[in-house]
């Protein structure tokens, strides 16, 4: 009952998202491009929020997400341009890279997983760079004609829009495009998939691990693997929010692999809250909505950014939802509650 | 090259890796960049590391301590979320784009070493870069600061019990830290030009050569540069375009054979 509750909520609110959005100094495809974002910053939460680990390296895995996509319509397979092939292959290339770069890391702590995840995505960056025949280097992928979605046996181009029908405040109906239809039903799922796998003994023994490896390791799990697990996962999401964008502007470029593009997973999903289901969503909303409202007017928005980002941490450190949402009681006493192994555990840094 | 394997085993002995390091070298950079046009290189290279060991005291006290208890995440964050507001906070100032500096006459004459010609700067700057390694050697390894935060690294509680000040000394050495990264980057910007983005750029290779040399391993420190710099020169000779793929794939290599790096201890892995 309670799940079915969830579900319809859900599912209302990501029907009403655009016409909301829209109205107030939107623009048409700022929804479709939040919610592909917003199942990046999901995936990462399942890490940072989850398992404990701060990766500083999701860059690889969307801009390496969308170079796949659009490589096999253009290079791979020219001949058979294929809407889920592409969307697949990306998916499934990035997880199989996630696996390897998750194996190598998640042995290390604090400071040193994030740098050497930074370090593993900045590999990725000049590969992408420097390998010209493949990816054009720094002129990225332009341009390319995605074919529409194949639905069995009819097929939808997802450019297309809604028929025009004017809601009043809310914008009209013909300003919707079919993408957005198309990214909220993954995202719909993504939400489902997270919110099962955190329910599940897998979240369980995730959040054992990062409350204290040592005990969950006497208990009997491997933290190894289920932080693999927890990196692969995660890994997965964001390099289908890669191919999704990718997928929807018919271009790519290097700087989806840049350092900018992972401290803005960070940033999203801190700002939404860590640990909360819908706070990386929320804070990926957020964060856009304000660089397209105030970005468009001045020119040092990022100042702003990393003002806001500062000032959330010390001040709502469980972000927006995990601060006023019904569980901050629990998560702020946790937050200030100082026990052994968070003294233990700040020395990683210092 | 010899000058970026130096500053990468500074950062690297340091081992305060953290995101607001390579904020420390641009603002280190920019101050002496203002300085040393108005007045003069020396007075330069004397003012960028007190501003920035300002700086960092400042940063520290207002901001780091309130983490110092809690999770660890949410210390990494607060120096990323402070990298970019300095970041962009001197873009604002001095505009985004790369700068250089004025510097005295005798810094462009090239001294005769017998079998080459190198450039005067260079070679003073190498020279300084050497003693400032063998300063920071004796520093933590054989005064009491460094050995409370050595020994802080690796049991907080029990050195606090035996009456060590952990959090003094972790804040000098904090702040000389860096003093050191704003000094490295006041005196390495005639070199290489000085733009906000500078001391990110040197920050993640610098990163790659304490994994490679080992985590919290001194001599690994230098190991890991000498290797860092090696392949790099060599690959730059053999394919141009490999030259910065290299050193991560060397990365990853040594992260598959001995995951605590070449001279690391496994427990330091730990952190």
């Amino acid at each position: 009952m309670k799940d079915l509750r969830f579900y319809a909520l859900t599912a209302l609110g990501l029907i009403l998202f655009p016409f909301i959005i829209h109205p107030i100094y939107g623009y048409p495809g700022l929804a479709t491009e939040i919610l592909i974002l917003g199942i990046g910053a999901i995936g990462f939460n399942l890490l940072l929020g989850y398992a404990g680990l701060l990766s500083y390296g999701q860059a690889m895995f969307y801009g390496l997400g969308s170079y796949v996509a659009l490589l096999t319509i253009q290079t791979f397979f020219p001949h058979f341009p294929n809407f889920w092939l592409a969307l697949f292959l990306a998916v499934a290339f990035v997880t199989l890279v996630a696996l390897v770069v998750g194996m190598l890391t998640v042995r290390l702590y604090g400071i040193y997983f994030s740098l050497l995840t930074l370090a593993f995505a900045q590999m990725f960056f000049f590969i992408v760079f420097q390998w010209r025949s493949l990816t054009r280097g720094d002129d990225g992928l332009q341009g390319i004609t995605v074919p529409p979605l194949p639905l069995g046996f009819t097929s939808i181009d997802l450019t297309g829009t809604f028929p025009e029908l004017d809601l009043g405040p809310f914008g009209n109906l013909h300003d919707v495009h079919y993408w957005y239809l198309f990214a909220a039903i993954v995202t719909f799922l993504v939400l489902a998939f997270v919110r099962t796998l955190t329910r599940s003994q897998f979240g369980e023994v995730l959040a054992a691990i990062r409350e204290n490896e040592e005990r969950s390791t006497f208990v009997g799990f491997s933290p190894i693997r289920y932080k693999i697990a927890a990196f692969t996962i995660a890994g997965m999401l964001t390099g289908l929010s890669g191919a999704l964008k990718g997928l929807y502007e018919g271009s790519t470029a290097v700087d989806t692999l840049t350092v900018d593009t992972s401290g803005n997973f960070v940033i999203y999903t801190v700002v939404g809250g860590v640990k909360t289901l819908f706070g990386p969503l929320v804070g990926t909303g957020l964060i856009m909505y304000l660089q397209n409202v105030i970005g468009g007017k001045i020119d040092y928005w990022r100042l702003i950014e990393g003002l806001i980002f500062v000032a959330v941490i010390v001040f709502l450190p469980g972000g927006l939802l995990g601060s006023f949402g019904p569980r901050s009681r629990t998560w702020l006493q946790r937050a200030l509650r100082i026990t052994p192994q968070t003294i233990e555990a700040s020395r990683n840094v210092r | 090259m010899g000058i970026a394997l130096g500053l990468t085993i500074v950062f690297g002995m340091l081992r305060l890796v953290n995101f607001a390091h390579g904020a420390f070298y641009t603002i280190g950079a920019y101050v002496g960049l203002v300085v040393s046009n108005r007045v003069g290189l020396i007075p330069g290279l004397i003012a960028a590391p007190i501003a920035v060991a300002i700086f960092a005291l400042i940063f520290d006290y207002a901001l780091l301590r309130r983490f110092y208890t809690k999770e660890p995440t949410a210390q990494i964050l607060v120096t990323f979320g402070v990298a970019i507001i300095v970041e962009e906070a001197l873009r604002l100032i001095f505009s985004g784009t790369t700068q250089s500096y004025q510097t005295p006459a005798w810094t462009q004459t090239a001294i005769n070493l017998g079998f080459v010609q190198y450039p005067a700067y260079r070679l003073v700057f190498g020279l300084g870069i050497v003693v400032l390694i063998t300063a920071l050697w004796f520093f933590i390894e054989r005064t009491n600061y460094g050995l409370i935060v050595r020994a802080g690294i690796r049991d907080r509680t029990m050195v606090q019990l035996l009456g060590g000040n952990v959090r003094q000394a972790s804040t000098i050495v904090f702040v000389l830290g860096a003093a050191v990264a704003g000094l490295v980057g006041a005196a390495a910007s005639p070199i290489y030009s000085v733009d906000p983005g500078k001391g990110f750029e040197f920050l993640v290779p610098s990163f790659v050569v304490i994994v490679i040399g080992g985590l919290g391993s001194f001599g690994g420190a230098i190991l890991g540069g000498l290797i860092v710099g090696e392949l790099q020169s060599i690959t730059t000779l053999i394919a141009p375009a490999a030259s910065d793929i290299i050193i991560y794939v060397a990365m990853a290599l040594v992260l598959l054979v001995r995951p605590q790096g070449l001279l690391g201890e496994s427990e330091v892995i730990r952190g």
